[in-house]
């Protein structure tokens, strides 16, 4: 039982509405900056994991539709919102801790 | 020489379900001219020893309408044995179109069937109005047959402009739309397309033109085939639950035509949906009407170690742990407590899409020798032969090898009996291929060979004879392809030879086929020795031959004009 941050990006790094890779324990995510808020995700996309680095798009919401099959994601929640249902998005929390933007992963 | 081609000695299987039967098969003028024991020579011979020897493949459901433009082979088709594709599902056709909605056209095709717009724009030149004019483009320039659905989009934009996506249709424009139904139909469609599934936009983010259709537009312009007698109605709503089967019922008994609906397949978070869709759909067969749901052969299938894996993420500490570093990653499996909170979560969680049954998730490979006996075993097998419990036995493996064992795992398609019932089913019309769209994502070429490998020779869910019927006679017979799907005196010699103990997909690589150096993932086949488009042979032991035999498969409407004049 614990609790980790590990950091992806130093505050101020992110450019609003940009998707930044980073890796985490060997796994891709995904975290962007929308309307002052941070937001990561996994790369793969849950239907079926297409690159989200290349198929994903940014929507209000906020939101990220995959633009393989159009299925669309709820950036806080990871629910799939079109079509409803479906399997959700793998979604991770931020924090900014000091300089640094962090996930927090707890177990 | 008697024979232009002589397929010596194969086990012929001849697309009836019928048992195969060791034969040779001679070839004339691009027809088959005898099946036997064949005394006569020919120009060409192929030693069919030892392989199946079946009709070729009919990929009906295709978005191979760009492709088919600038790739005569609808690369990879061949190498799986497809002899015959349909293109125009879903609603989406590049004709009828008229200046001006051209772009309203790609737009639609880019978005929902993800084909990169450049390949589009600079593989399609436009230089047709009606369908049939579209179809006579490849005449002459196909290695493969095609034949084409016209689309409702391309029809609603022809009428109604930018209109088609910001509102219903007037009387008026609704029978101007089922005009050019009919002009299509006259030129050689096999049927029309339609699409309501409210994932589908085009690229500005607007529903596809069809979409804002109301029922009374839909049915009307189906009456078109069920006038004129002919043609399949494709269709795509996006939900498949019980209620719509009513409509596809009054659909059916409106026309009398094939109804293709999408889609029937097997999915853990749904597990019994599809055993409700068939006794939903059987009524309509009862009643003496068609509509055939279309299934997948294609198992989502995902090899996966525990150092990268996302099929646990819906499992909150599950998810945590797959994002530590490894090396606390692996603290916390070791530990029972955690262990504990894991098994917790796989118990109660609700709504999973993982199907959490240990009995499907396999050991594929595994990097100490003391654990090779493990290989093949699934976590339920492993459990048992070391006398743990599955999460254990699970963990464990994996901690021994430095969580490098890859596991192997099914989720939808991924109940062997289920499938099997689904694939049998005379009302499913097996094969979703989508070749030619989603082309950055994935590449699944390989539904038929993938049939006759994973289903017929691993599973064993139905026998060889009936898959070839499957991927032959069922859909030729149900699209109205004249003269295919059969091995039979007469019949296209369109055939596939293949050794049923190899034959396989491989997994999807790269290439920059498309135009503009476009990137795309294409398939590879295993055990496809032959394929053979109306006599000559196209594809040969993974070459392509560069030969253009294929020819345009028009409907059932334009050949009665023809046969008329």
């Amino acid at each position: 039982m614990g609790v980790a941050y590990v950091p992806v990006a130093r505050v101020g790094e992110l450019t609003p509405g940009v998707m930044k890779e980073a890796d985490l324990g060997g796994r891709q995510v995904l975290v962007t900056l929308i309307e002052g808020k941070y937001f990561a995700f996994a790369r793969q996309c849950p239907h079926e994991e297409a690159d989200l680095k290349v198929a994903g798009v940014l929507l209000d919401g906020p939101k990220l539709r995959c633009n393989n099959h159009s299925y669309c994601f709820d950036l806080a929640s990871g629910e799939c919102t079109l079509p409803q249902g479906g399997a959700p998005l793998t979604v991770l929390p931020v924090e900014e801790r000091g300089e640094e933007i962090c996930i927090k992963l707890e177990w | 020489m008697a024979y232009d081609l002589l397929i010596r000695g194969g086990r012929v299987v001849d697309g009836s379900g019928l048992p195969s039967y060791i034969a040779d098969v001679g070839v004339k003028d691009g027809k088959v001219a005898e099946i036997g024991k064949i005394k006569d020579g020919a120009a060409k011979t192929i030693d069919a020893a030892g392989l199946a020897v079946s009709p070729g493949f009919v990929d009906h459901h295709t978005h191979l309408d760009a492709q088919m433009l600038w790739d005569p082979y609808g690369t990879c088709e061949p190498q799986h044995g497809v002899t015959s594709v349909v293109m125009g599902n879903c609603g989406l056709s590049l004709a009828p179109v008229k200046a001006g909605i051209e772009d309203a056209i790609v737009k639609s095709f880019v978005r929902v069937e993800a084909i990169p717009r450049i390949a589009l724009e600079q593989g399609v030149k436009w230089n047709w109005h009606s369908y049939g004019e579209y179809l006579d483009n490849f005449e002459g320039k196909v290695g493969i047959n095609v034949g084409g659905l016209v689309g409702h989009i391309a029809v609603r934009h022809h009428v109604m402009g930018e209109d088609a996506v910001e509102r219903k249709a007037s009387g008026a424009e609704i029978q101007k739309m089922r005009g050019l139904i009919s002009e299509a139909m006259d030129g050689g469609a096999l049927g029309m397309s339609t699409n309501r599934n409210d994932r589908h936009m085009r690229e500005d983010g607007k529903p596809v033109s069809s979409r804002l259709a109301d029922d009374n537009e839909f049915f009307t312009l189906c009456d078109v085939l069920g006038e004129r007698n002919g043609g399949v109605i494709e269709t795509i709503l996006g939900r498949n639950k019980v209620e719509h089967f009513e409509w596809y019922h009054e659909l059916a008994r409106r026309t009398q035509r094939p109804i293709l609906w999408q889609s029937l397949q097997h999915r853990w978070s749904e597990p019994n949906l599809w055993r409700e869709q068939l006794d939903a759909v059987e009524p309509i067969f009862k009643a003496g009407y068609q509509a055939y749901g279309l299934s997948m052969t294609v198992p989502l299938v995902r090899h996966f170690t525990l150092k990268d894996c996302q099929i646990f993420d819906e499992f909150p500490t599950w998810k945590n742990l797959m994002f530590l570093p490894v090396e606390v990653r692996k603290q916390a499996f070791a530990d029972a407590d955690t262990r504990k909170k894991l098994q917790g979560e796989l118990d109660t969680v609700k709504n999973a899409n993982f199907h959490r049954r240990w009995d499907i998730p396999k050991v594929e490979k595994v990097f100490k020798p003391e654990n090779q006996k493990y290989v093949g075993k699934t976590i339920a097998e492993l459990a048992a032969m070391r006398n743990q419990a599955p999460i254990d036995a699970f963990l464990d493996l994996a901690l021994e090898e430095n969580l490098e064992t890859i596991f192997w795992n099914a989720n939808n398609g991924g109940d062997w009996n289920a499938m099997g019932e689904i694939l049998r089913s005379p009302y499913v019309l097996v094969g979703t291929s989508d070749a030619g769209a989603h082309v950055l994502f994935g590449a699944d070429f390989g539904y038929g060979t993938i049939l006759l490998g994973l289903w017929v020779r691993e599973r064993q869910v139905m026998s060889l004879e009936q898959a070839v019927h499957k991927l032959t006679f069922h859909p030729a017979s149900i699209f109205g392809l004249q003269g295919r799907g059969l091995l039979r005196q007469g019949y296209a010699a369109d055939i596939a030879i293949f050794d049923p103990n190899t034959v396989n997909a491989e997994e999807p690589t790269w290439a920059n086929d498309f135009p503009a150096n476009t990137k795309r993932m294409v398939q590879q086949a295993v055990g496809m020795h032959y394929t053979i488009v109306n006599g000559t042979v196209v594809h040969d032991h993974g070459r392509m031959t560069g030969d253009l035999p294929g020819q345009v498969m028009r409907g059932p409407l334009y050949r009665q004009q023809k046969a008329a004049a």
